[in-house]
């Protein structure tokens, strides 16, 4: 049956009290690209849509207390474009603009791309990668939860029906960071990712300090592998340890297959696309003369 | 004349195109109209036990459910269709054959309440055994698809010239590949639409078609009406590339309308337009006898085209195969055996670059092949063997108005054949590869012109060419003014309606520069004719003194010297217009020789010619493969418009990288697995080289035919892609596309770079 | 704005189309698309894949690009709303992009190009899309074409690129 009621709360306690009264009928839109699409298949068939377009508060790009924060309504093209993130997060810049195409950009919200949990997307990845988190907001109060904790399973994430993402939270880097988000699509260049990686390496005495590797698009939930990052820490960025970590994450990750690549194929791309990423960061320390921004 | 041939002359209504007004059928409306949503088949072999409407009927704004039994039992409507072989029904009569075949029409006020009610009409299956693979289907014991034809053949077609047996014995080499192209979508940007509407037992439909008066024919039989009860009328295509040739959703809407009483609308969806047409898959399996100096003695192609559930025009098509799977080649022994089998998939229909473009990526890499192992440069192995005029093709006639030296010449020197790629950066290699095609077109067939010079200096052009972005109407235009010699400003043009303009098999096999092009030529002869007897009847005067051009009629002899405007001789003559008549028509061809299974020439009345060429880059980590730049050819006899021309060839590199490189419908358990622009992708902007060149070749003779252009380079594209993979990394696929997947596959399993 | 006091299932929206303000009683899940072209006798956005993909049904709200058909009505509310047919401002002027790509010949079968030449109006207005030939070209990979028109879409590009270069340099070229 369609849907009788589209809700415009200016509140967000509204909004989150609206989703609550109706858990399972009720559908938050953002931007809704990814909502219509599934409306129009069928795949959902809520009894109302409860917009977030006009709570106030929920879109902007800002720093603050050593945090970027970046409001769920703000699109993905704004977030490319945002001269903040592009000198804080820069990978997280460019993963936005290379979701679907400028007309999804300019509609599509990050807190609708993140809640949306699609196992193909570009940000998450990216967001996780540089310890990204959300803020949500409930009618039980608020919570914070790690992007990569955020997706549970294929459109799945830890949400409650009732609960929002209100802002994205990036810790700003304490000293020299690269980091980068490679998208390899095996058709159209309007295709989704066949593997998708998101490495970041913040750098301490010429040594990598911390790193991680966050892999999208090849299984249900984002992917990182512990034990290859743990060996990498304290050593230089260089070819032996960046060709452990691809080994260690190729090994690892169990891929999925479809029309994009098979197992097989998106495992040995997972190991060719890790250690390029992490050249390309090593390649931004070098750039820099021992440290990269990032 | 000023705007005749070879001048570049544009779209008239270009302004139209880009405010968004141009003229579709998508925006045509009607008073009263309702809307029509198909329900199709889940299974991909079922029979049908029943139909249970009821739930669908009780939803909001529903007016009927149609099914196939119902239509069946109606003594009005024949329920079967079909061009070559009456094979398919408007809607599935007790039995689906593929996941998509039509088996109800909702019918409702609104298109969102029939396309909510759809799936509620409940279809009662009982799952038979299927096939998706056309040799599957082809050997005994297999499900059987039309108890009719319980081979499962769908077109069977053989030719033999020489002895093809005991050359291949005698041959010092003989070389053997199977060759597969997968199915493909034509993927049209505007869907299947049409409107039709009856009055009485008169049918008016508008609908976006190829051939509307194949269209009226085919309604006309169904309804058993008279010539003329069933009124088609079609605007600009939103693309069409073989898709909207012969009946397609016509019968559908038309019976929706007839059991309604109201216009139907019927509009169908993306997954629809997969589910309605789709290229042949087809297998190739090619074996080539050749002597120690590199000539070819003797040639066995045998071909399996997958006709899918349905004939459309498969069973003449696997012919049309049958005449071109030797690529320009003169082969003295040459055995073809070429069939279409049906299977339980999408049909199959003409697919720009029509059943060629699966032989040209055999013949073509084949070629490549054979010039590797003889340590041959592959160009020079063409040269040795390409046909030339006089030389006997496999159909045993022999060939005239051949280009092919030109048309390799121009490949060689356009991608710089011989002089190595720019070295590529690490881990990357390039190479360049090119191939040559030829194609027979539509032959027999018929094209009718009328041109209608009126009183006010106006002259309008009659013909049923189809507008759908090829420039049909233009070049049209452009013709009638060179052979009138007047201002294409006088002529006036409209949109095929098959009451009022002529008819014209199809707009389709890049015919109708030429055949529409003869019968205006004609219509333009006859007009002029026409005028300078009536010129002389009011001069009192001989036929012979009366001279005719740039529109005036003159009077040659006599004391007083006459000249006048047509269009003030049509005046003072008192007569409403005057008008000429053009028909052209073939009398021969495959579709009227007696056996199918000993084909002689001559089965067209010219031959398409062209090529492509391509440079590429391929990632060896990845497999992935960029084309950095592709050339294409063709010859057009005399281009009548430079950019028109252009623009085919460079469409059709780009049509045809599609299923180069990524285009490929899936089926899982029998179903269509793909039918979306997300999971089916079309080549996008920066799918495709930054720089396409392209050349026409003319003809140095001034009285030289014109030759249709819009699908030369085409079949050539894939072969040229290929052989250039080949040149790069020593890899060689045969099967379609070039994934990188199969790629990095074939590199790891044989590349020359696996070492490096 | 909308107001929920509709007829169940409906919503009243208000919205610009072509600098007219209207306001319409719509279905819930009624698409951009489906309004504009039932309603306002929009012919230039065009259906075509149903899922954002392909570009044809490309109209600019508040002077960006989106995909109508998978845009809610309701979620176009108050704002403005510009189709190929007013780009140049009505009554079938022809805006600057629209006249390149007549003088280059960037039209076949044309189903695409008013959302073509939607989407390089746009990419011009933005100052990182609108700064090359190449950058131009990246924005249009959402816009398909199947005739294969691109090439005369990127020579109408590079016209309108030098223009703007042109112009930013003060030569009058």
């Amino acid at each position: 049956m369609s849907p009788t009621a589209f809700h415009e709360p200016a509140d967000l306690a509204d909004a989150c009290a609206l989703l609550a009264a109706n858990p399972w009928g009720a559908k938050a839109i953002s931007g809704g690209t990814a909502i219509v699409l599934m409306l129009r298949n069928g795949l959902i068939a809520p009894e109302s849509f409860i917009s977030l377009a006009r709570i106030g508060g929920l879109r902007g790009i800002a720093v603050e207390d050593g945090v970027l924060r970046i409001g769920a309504g703000t699109t993905l093209a704004e977030v490319a474009a945002s001269p903040a993130i592009r000198e804080h997060a820069p990978s997280v810049a460019s993963a936005c603009e290379l979701v679907g195409n400028p007309r999804v950009r300019n509609v599509a919200t990050i807190g609708g791309n993140l809640a949306e949990a699609d196992y193909a997307s570009d940000p998450p990845a990216t967001l996780a990668s540089v310890g990204a988190r959300c803020a949500v907001t409930g009618t039980a109060g608020r919570r914070t939860v790690e992007v990569i904790d955020l997706i549970t399973g294929f459109y799945e994430t830890v949400l409650e029906p009732d609960e929002l993402i209100t802002h994205v939270e990036i810790p700003l880097p304490a000293g020299p960071r690269g980091a980068v988000y490679l998208k390899y699509r095996t058709r159209s260049s309007e295709d989704r990712a066949c593997v998708g990686v998101a490495a970041r390496v913040d750098f301490r005495d010429g040594a990598v300090g911390d790193l991680d590797v966050v892999v999208a698009a090849v299984a249900s939930t984002l992917q990182r592998v512990p034990d290859p990052l743990a060996a990498a820490r304290g050593r230089r960025l260089e070819p032996p340890v960046i060709r452990e970590v691809a080994r260690g994450y190729a090994d690892a990750i169990d891929p999925m297959d479809d029309a994009r690549g098979s197992a097989g194929y998106r495992r040995k791309m997972i190991e060719v696309f890790v250690r390029r990423a992490l050249e390309q960061v090593a390649g931004q320390q070098r750039g820099s003369g021992g440290g990269a921004r990032g | 004349m000023a705007d005749g041939i070879g001048r570049d002359y544009r779209m008239p209504d270009a302004d139209q195109r880009l405010l968004g007004t141009l003229p579709f059928v998508l925006d045509r409306r009607a008073a009263g109209m309702v809307h029509a949503k198909v329900v199709r088949s889940l299974q991909p072999h079922a029979t049908i036990r029943g139909i249970d409407a009821s739930e669908a009927l009780a939803m909001p704004g529903v007016l009927a459910v149609l099914t196939g039994r119902q239509i069946a039992n109606d003594p009005g409507i024949e329920p079967y269709f079909g061009a070559m072989r009456v094979d398919q029904p408007v809607l599935a009569i007790d039995k689906a054959r593929y996941a998509g075949d039509p088996v109800a029409i909702v019918i409702a006020e609104k298109p969102q309440q029939a396309a909510a009610a759809a799936p509620f009409v409940d279809v009662d299956y009982e799952d038979l055994p299927h096939v998706v693979d056309a040799d599957d289907a082809a050997t005994p014991g297999a499900p059987v698809i039309h108890e009719d034809w319980p081979d499962n053949n769908c077109g069977s077609w053989r030719s033999r010239l020489g002895d093809c047996d005991a050359a291949l014995q005698g041959a010092d080499h003989v070389f053997t590949g199977v060759y597969y192209s997968p199915p493909a979508s034509h993927v049209p940007m505007e869907p299947y639409i049409c409107l039709a509407d009856w009055t009485g037992n008169e049918l008016e439909v508008w609908t976006s078609t190829q051939a509307p008066h194949a269209v009226r024919q085919g309604l006309e039989k169904m309804f058993s009406l008279p010539e003329d009860r069933v009124r088609v009328r079609t605007l600009n295509l939103g693309g069409a590339y073989g898709a909207k040739g012969q009946v397609k959703i016509e019968p559908m809407a038309a019976c929706a309308a007839r059991a309604v009483g109201r216009p139907v609308r019927m509009e169908l969806s993306r997954d629809e337009v997969f589910l309605t047409i789709g290229k042949h898959a087809a297998r190739v399996e090619l074996t080539t006898g050749v002597n120690r100096d590199g000539r070819f003695v003797a040639r066995r192609a045998k071909v399996n085209y997958n006709a899918g559930a349905y004939a459309v025009t498969s069973v003449g098509a696997s012919g049309q195969g049958l005449t071109r799977a030797n690529g320009p080649y003169a082969i003295p022994n040459i055995a073809v055996d070429s069939v279409a089998t049906y299977t339980n998939t999408v049909p199959s229909g003409p697919f720009r670059g029509a059943m060629t473009s699966q032989l040209a990526f055999a013949h073509e890499q084949q070629i490549d092949e054979i010039a590797d192992a003889l340590g041959t440069d592959p160009v020079e192995l063409r040269r040795l063997n390409l046909l030339r005029d006089g030389d006997v093709y496999a159909t045993g006639e022999a060939l005239h108005d051949l280009h092919y030296d030109e048309l390799l010449d121009d490949l060689v020197d356009a991608i710089g054949w011989g002089t190595p790629s720019e070295p590529a950066s690490p881990g990357k290699v390039r190479g360049k590869g090119l191939a040559i095609m030829l194609k027979n077109t539509l032959t027999p067939s018929r094209s009718e012109a009328r041109l209608r010079a009126c009183p006010d200096g106006t002259v309008h052009v009659f013909s049923s060419s189809v507008e759908m972005g090829q420039g049909a109407h233009a070049t049209i235009l452009q013709l009638v003014s060179e052979y009138l010699g007047i201002s294409i400003d006088r002529l006036v043009m409209g949109f095929p309606d098959t009451r009022h303009t002529p008819f014209d098999t199809t707009t389709s096999s890049s015919r109708t520069t030429s055949s529409m092009g003869e019968a205006v030529r004609k219509a333009a002869a006859d007009l002029m004719l026409q005028l300078r007897s009536l010129a002389a009847k009011r001069w009192q005067a001989s036929e012979d003194d009366v001279e005719i051009s740039a529109g005036s009629v003159r009077l040659r002899r006599g004391d007083e010297p006459r000249e006048q405007p047509w269009e003030e001789l049509i005046e003072q003559a008192e007569v409403p217009d005057v008008t000429g008549h053009g028909v052209i028509e073939s009398d021969f061809g495959l579709a009227l020789m007696d056996d199918p299974h000993d084909v002689k020439g001559p089965v067209s009345v010219h031959w398409h010619q062209g090529g492509a060429a391509a440079e590429v880059e391929v990632d060896l980590e990845t497999g992935r493969l960029e084309v950095l730049r592709m050339h294409a050819n063709c010859f057009a006899g005399k281009v009548v418009n430079p950019l028109r021309v252009r623009q085919q060839n460079q469409g059709c590199v780009i049509f045809g990288l599609g299923p180069t490189l990524f285009e490929e419908l899936d089926y899982q358990d029998g179903t269509l697995t793909n039918p979306n622009l997300s999971d089916y992708m079309i080549p996008s902007i920066l799918d495709v080289p930054a720089t396409i060149t392209s050349t026409a070749v003319e003809s140095d003779d001034p009285g030289a035919e014109l030759h249709g252009v819009g699908e030369m380079a085409l079949p050539a594209v894939s072969p040229a892609v290929a052989n250039a993979l080949f040149a790069a990394t020593g890899v060689r696929l045969h099967e379609l596309p070039l994934t990188p997947e199969r790629i990095l596959h074939a590199l790891e399993q044989n590349g020359r770079n696996q070492q490096e | 704005m909308t107001d929920q006091t509709a007829p169940s299932g409906q919503v009243d929206v208000r919205l610009i189309v072509n600098g007219d303000a209207h306001t319409v009683a719509v279905d819930v899940d009624e698409t951009l698309l489906d309004t504009l072209r039932d309603r306002f006798d929009v012919t230039s956005a065009r259906g075509t894949c149903g899922i954002g993909l392909c570009g044809a049904c490309t109209v600019l709200v508040d002077s960006k690009v989106v995909s109508s058909c998978i845009m809610l009505t309701a979620q176009a509310a108050g704002h403005e709303i510009t189709t190929a047919e007013s780009l140049g401002g009505g009554d079938g002027r022809l805006a600057r992009v629209q006249e390149a790509f007549v003088q280059r010949g960037a039209y076949q079968c044309s189903f695409c190009i008013p959302a073509m030449a939607l989407t390089v109006h746009a990419a011009l207005a933005d100052d990182e899309a609108g700064r090359s030939r190449d950058s131009v070209r990246e924005y249009l990979a959402g816009n398909l074409c199947r005739c294969g028109t691109y090439p005369e879409i990127l020579e109408a590009v590079t016209d309108l690129v030098d223009e703007a270069g042109d112009r930013a340099t003060g030569s009058d070229a």
